[in-house]
């Protein structure tokens, strides 16, 4: 049967740290700028009476998802075989209409290619430091720190003139992983499961409070946050 | 791989039938490296190997994912029970900093023989050998001289193999002056531990079984200590206790707590001994542990003097002279007018507290304790978890032992002249300068304060330090009174300074070594404390050949100059490492660096991974597996073992009157001469007579006058912050906005908005921030979560020498943010010789820019 994968995060647990937003750099070589997971945050109240929160945000794979209504080219689709909202960097021509008709924010566009930064023939530091060329060459990656896992099923490190977002890191969910971001988070907040699967865990942790961004919409995220800050 | 617009790429390019301009694509963006690496089969393509994360003193055993030999990813050690395969998210941003190009790429010398902020250093490339030869030249200046002593080596991060470089090489040199950066760290909350409970070290907590617990400026979620563990159990933790932060800031523990107490910052103390006098007052003692009145009728009644011979106790010493002395007044209401707290809030948290003894725990952090006059305030949370009993019961402080072995004795190589040097008082003040006692473990002088170092050069007291060898440090940005400690550089007549990215103490050296990230680039083991019950040793099994040309500062630099000293006739230093030093399995002695290091790191773990020989945790077989596994776990910590008799201290007991304090403080009085009450007068502290002994409260000590500098500046810690060095990261500034009140890309100060408008001051507003110690220029934040006359600043940013991400302009010095420690003075809370950077030590001014 084909899968529906939604991930849940319990707020409660989530320490709002930022492991899932720098581990999903980590696995899918995004530029800075390009966050494919972010955050919200907010401070509510008056001293002494303050609420802070801690919100992490990425993609919500939404059921209903406007950025694939919006694609003229079908770039942005819904994969019929795990529920996930994906884009395919081939088809893509650029036009953002994703990126307007997303209610999240949570599509990033390359105005220019990535990681330009690394072709810098320049030093920091005269002859005391390195140039980003020179590592770059000694290293033999676009990143020193490249993962090549991330070339199996999307463009590893995609280019200037199209769109990029959160896969729900579908190369790992395919080889039967959690997504990065939910194996590095120190706080055990995260999980990804199938929802067509009644055995799934998934269905467990939603007997917890949840709840969806803007769930006013209609777009049937299909992130839920679990509990609260 | 199904074919499509990037392997086409791929295809026509690798063939040469790539037209450039054919596409708006980046042509050999994915495909043209070394290796491709792409992938048509979705497998993983590396493979983890052990090594530890040292981002912070937790000390975590990670896995580095590697790639045709390139680092990839960082995660928790799963074999390491502490941590249990977590790590925080510090851990991942060490790949950036391994990888960073701004790092010090080859040894450098300075030809610019003037020292100062303004002077251009001239770094030129020269050669591992000049570099040795020229340092091996100063230090037989030094011992032609017969001033041996005045060479120093100065210790930042460091691993297990530190005693060959910090530890047996100056004394073979002739120098006493070995100096840590460990003042500056965290020694007050040791003091509070040790004059209760005989334990200098960090404390290990079973929060599984806690029902309460009070965190001292602790913020253990996101810094300092056993963030991975306490994040993995923190939902569970919620559902199962209640918890109270007390922190001048909204952290993010504070935020998601159940108690916030925004305490004055330095006042942690009146609400400590509040609590305790509520605990007594309403019967909420533990008494299995503590005891009771003979008679079982409570007689701790507000301001009234209880006879010592009604109560028996069991476990402790002292509690009715503690009550007489420092308890029996401090009420909520008391405590309520120093600190800010609302009374009804401190009654609350003590009765909850009290309620669920003895599964409750007082966890202080450095915050709440490395303060002006903080020592008091560690020993009343430390005695705190004395009177609920939970001391040796869910409190650790101890641990199970993890057996290494010593270094071999340096006895036969040290000779006459190095005897002397290593005779000859040392250049800090610790222990030799009355208001200076700096006790480790109730020994005056045990411990070295670091910034007294800067004072000791600026006046030569006793006599001018002249060649220093430095490693992990950088010390003019880390030391309180940053400004002082570049004069304090520029006058010192040489310096080496052993680093990964060129700092702010590089532009005074005359040396620069690159050398290892040690998580990744180098072999050494790491002797961590304790988490989650266990303690261990974990491995750093250097896990990718640096791209930079390094030697590791704590064993191939001994070596190599070890070697440049025996050409210049010398060789007592080579002859050690030579003859001393064999590997345990084939007997062999080493030959080079690396082989020593490697040798090293064999002969002290050699207990840990050796099966036959006997301990009471994990059983690795072999050296090879060891390097695999890259941990060592002890048995978990088996409670009340320091119970009936066994506490350690003076009087054997867990002590509330510290007879332990008092023994120490005596000596350190009668070694100049003088009496207890004249120490504290000399330390700044307020307690004259029996107060001095018992846990008390001690007013906040801030340098400047109130008139002129009306706010009150309080300094905290970054959930990304390694230590301050990884300002540099690009992925610490995306996400710096994960501090609560901060700024992405930015270093801002927390102002309340009540006072921002007072001074009609906006959100983003560039302000001069002043103290009497310096000055910083920053944005003002608007934020909710710091009180009224209190501005709260993160630590970690205002290089201005770190890196083109960290420093915004290098030649014209302009950092990223601002330092606080160059408005913070550089005061100390002097018993245990800390640095005092917390609880609102200084007191500042603003002004608009
Ligand atoms: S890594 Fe986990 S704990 Fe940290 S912010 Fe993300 S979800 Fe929250
Ligand atoms: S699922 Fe993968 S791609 Fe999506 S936010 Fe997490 S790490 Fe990033
Ligand atoms: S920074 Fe500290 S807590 Fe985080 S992984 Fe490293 S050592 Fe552990």
């Amino acid at each position: 049967m084909a899968k529906n994968y939604a991930m849940t995060i319990d707020l409660q647990s989530c320490i709002g740290c930022a492991a899932c937003s720098v581990a999903c750099k980590n696995e899918n070589n995004t530029d800075t700028g390009m966050n494919w997971s972010h955050h919200i945050h907010t401070t509510t109240g008056t001293f002494p009476n303050v609420k802070y929160e801690y919100i992490p945000t990425l993609c919500n794979h939404c059921d209903n998802a406007p950025c694939v209504k919006a694609c003229p080219v079908k770039a942005m689709y819904k994969d019929d075989e795990n529920g996930l909202t994906l884009h395919n960097a081939d088809k893509c021509i650029g036009c953002k209409a994703c990126m307007a008709s997303c209610p999240y924010g949570v599509i990033s566009y390359n105005k220019k290619d990535p990681h330009q930064y690394w072709n810098d023939q320049e030093s920091w530091y005269d002859d005391v430091s390195a140039t980003p060329a020179e590592i770059k060459e000694k290293i033999g990656t676009e990143v020193p720190y490249y993962n090549p896992e991330r070339a199996f099923n999307y463009e590893a490190i995609r280019y200037r003139g199209i769109v990029e977002k959160c896969q729900m890191c579908d190369h790992r969910l395919d080889r039967g992983e959690q997504p990065y971001c939910v194996s590095r988070c120190p706080a055990e907040a995260r999980y990804v499961g199938d929802l067509n699967d009644p055995n799934d865990k998934i269905h467990e942790l939603l007997t917890h409070d949840h709840k969806t961004l803007r769930e006013d919409l209609g777009t049937k995220p299909k992130v839920f946050y679990l509990r609260s800050f | 791989m199904k074919v499509n617009r990037r392997n086409f790429l791929k295809i026509s390019a690798a063939s040469g039938l790539f037209v450039a301009g054919a596409t708006q694509t980046k042509p050999a963006l994915n495909a043209f490296t070394k290796s491709t690496e792409a992938s048509s089969k979705n497998e993983p393509q590396g493979e983890w190997k052990a090594s530890v994360c040292q981002g912070c003193t937790a000390w975590c055993a990670v896995q580095v994912y590697i790639i045709n030999g390139r680092a990839t990813k960082v995660r928790g050690n799963p074999h390491a029970k502490a941590n249990h395969g977590h790590s925080c998210v510090r851990s991942h941003i060490a790949l950036q900093q391994v990888y960073d190009p701004d790092r010090v790429k080859q040894p450098m010398k300075r030809t610019n023989p003037k020292k100062g902020r303004d002077e251009d250093p001239g770094f030129i490339p020269i050669s591992w050998e000049e570099a040795m030869d020229t340092i091996a030249d100063k230090i037989m200046e030094l011992r032609d001289n017969n001033e041996t002593h005045k060479f120093s080596v100065w210790r930042g991060r460091y691993t297990a193999l530190n005693g060959i470089l910090y530890g047996n090489m100056p004394k073979i040199i002739g120098s006493p002056n070995n100096v840590s950066h460990s003042s500056i760290c965290a020694e007050t909350e040791k003091h509070g531990r040790y004059y209760t409970e005989a334990y200098w070290g960090y404390a290990d907590y079973d929060h599984e079984n806690a029902f309460y617990e009070i965190l001292w400026g602790a913020d253990p979620i996101a810094s300092n200590r056993q963030v991975p563990h306490t994040a993995s159990i923190f939902g569970k933790l919620k559902d199962q206790a209640k918890i109270a932060v007390v922190d001048p800031r909204l952290s993010t523990t504070a935020a998601k707590a159940d108690e916030w107490l925004p305490v004055i910052p330095g006042e942690d103390g009146a609400l400590a001994i509040a609590i305790a006098h509520v605990l007594l007052t309403e019967e909420l003692w533990y008494k299995p542990f503590v005891g009771d009145f003979k008679d079982g009728k409570n007689k701790f009644v507000e301001g009234r003097t209880v006879s010592e011979d009604d109560f028996e106790e069991i476990q402790t010493y002292g509690l009715v002279k503690w009550w007489n002395i420092a308890l029996k007044d401090a009420t909520p209401e008391w405590a309520a007018e120093r600190s800010g707290i609302p009374a009804e809030q401190i009654y609350r948290v003590a009765r909850d507290f009290g309620r669920a003894a003895p599964k409750a725990i007082s966890f202080m952090s450095p915050g709440s304790n490395m303060v002006v006059r903080g020592g008091y305030t560690a020993q009343a949370m430390a005695a705190l978890n004395g009177l609920v009993g939970s001391a040796d019961t869910l409190v650790i402080c101890g641990g199970e032992s993890a057996p290494v072995n010593s270094w071999p004795s340096i006895d036969a190589y040290v000779d006459e002249i190095a005897e002397k040097g290593n005779n000859m008082p040392r250049a800090d003040f610790g222990g030799r300068k009355l208001e200076m006692p700096a006790m480790n473990s109730g020994r005056p002088g045990g411990i070295k304060p670091t910034n007294t170092t800067a004072d000791s050069i600026l006046n030569d007291d006793p006599y001018g330090l002249k060649v220093v060898m430095s490693y992990w440090t950088n010390f003019n940005y880390s030391n309180q009174g940053s400004d002082r400690w570049d004069e304090a550089l520029a006058k010192l007549p040489f310096m080496v300074h052993m680093t990964l990215h060129p700092a702010e103490q590089t532009h005074f050296a005359d040396i620069i070594l690159p050398v290892p990230h040690a998580m990744f680039e180098r072999l050494s083991p790491v002797r961590g404390s304790n988490g989650n019950l266990y303690r261990h040793v974990h491995m750093q099994t250097g896990v990718i050949e640096s791209p930079f040309d390094v030697k590791i500062d704590e064993t191939e630099v001994p070596w190599m100059l070890g070697e440049a000293l025996e050409r210049k006739g010398f060789s007592n230093l080579i002859d050690y490492l030579r003859n001393e030093f064999r590997d345990p399995e084939t007997g062999k002695h080493p030959e080079n660096g690396l082989e020593f290091n490697e040798i090293a790191t064999k002969m002290y773990t050699q207990p840990l991974w050796d099966p036959s020989i006997e301990k009471k945790g994990d059983v690795i077989n072999g050296w090879d597996e060891f390097l695999r596994i890259g941990t060592w776990n002890s048995i978990p910590y088996r409670f009340r073992q320091k119970w009936n008799g066994n506490w350690g201290t003076e009087t054997g007991d867990f002590e509330f009157y510290s007879e332990t304090l008092k023994k120490a403080l005596t000596t350190h009085a009668e070694n100049h001469n003088t009496n207890v009450d004249k120490v504290m007068e000399a330390t700044n502290y307020t307690a004259r007579g029996e107060l001095a002994f018992v846990p008390h409260y001690e007013p906040a000590y801030r340098v400047g006058d109130e008139s002129e500098y009306p706010f009150i500046f309080s300094d905290h810690r970054s959930k990304l912050n390694r230590e301050a060095r990884s300002a540099n990261c690009s992925w610490y500034q995306e996400f710096k906005d994960a501090d609560p009140g901060d700024e992405a890309w930015d270093d801002v100060a927390k102002i309340n908005p009540i006072d921002a408008k007072r001074l009609g001051i906006n959100n983003g507003d560039m302000i001069k921030i002043t103290s009497p110690t310096g000055t910083i220029t920053v944005k003002a934040k608007l934020w909710e979560g710091t009180r009224p006359g209190v501005v709260t600043k993160c630590y970690g940013q205002g290089h201005w020498a770190y890196g083109h991400i960290a420093s915004l302009d290098r030649k014209k010095q302009i950092a990223r943010g601002g330092n606080n420690n160059t408005i913070l003075a550089p005061v100390h809370e002097a018993l245990s010789g800390s640095g005092a950077r917390h609880g609102g030590q200084t007191r500042i001014k603003i002004e608009k820019v």
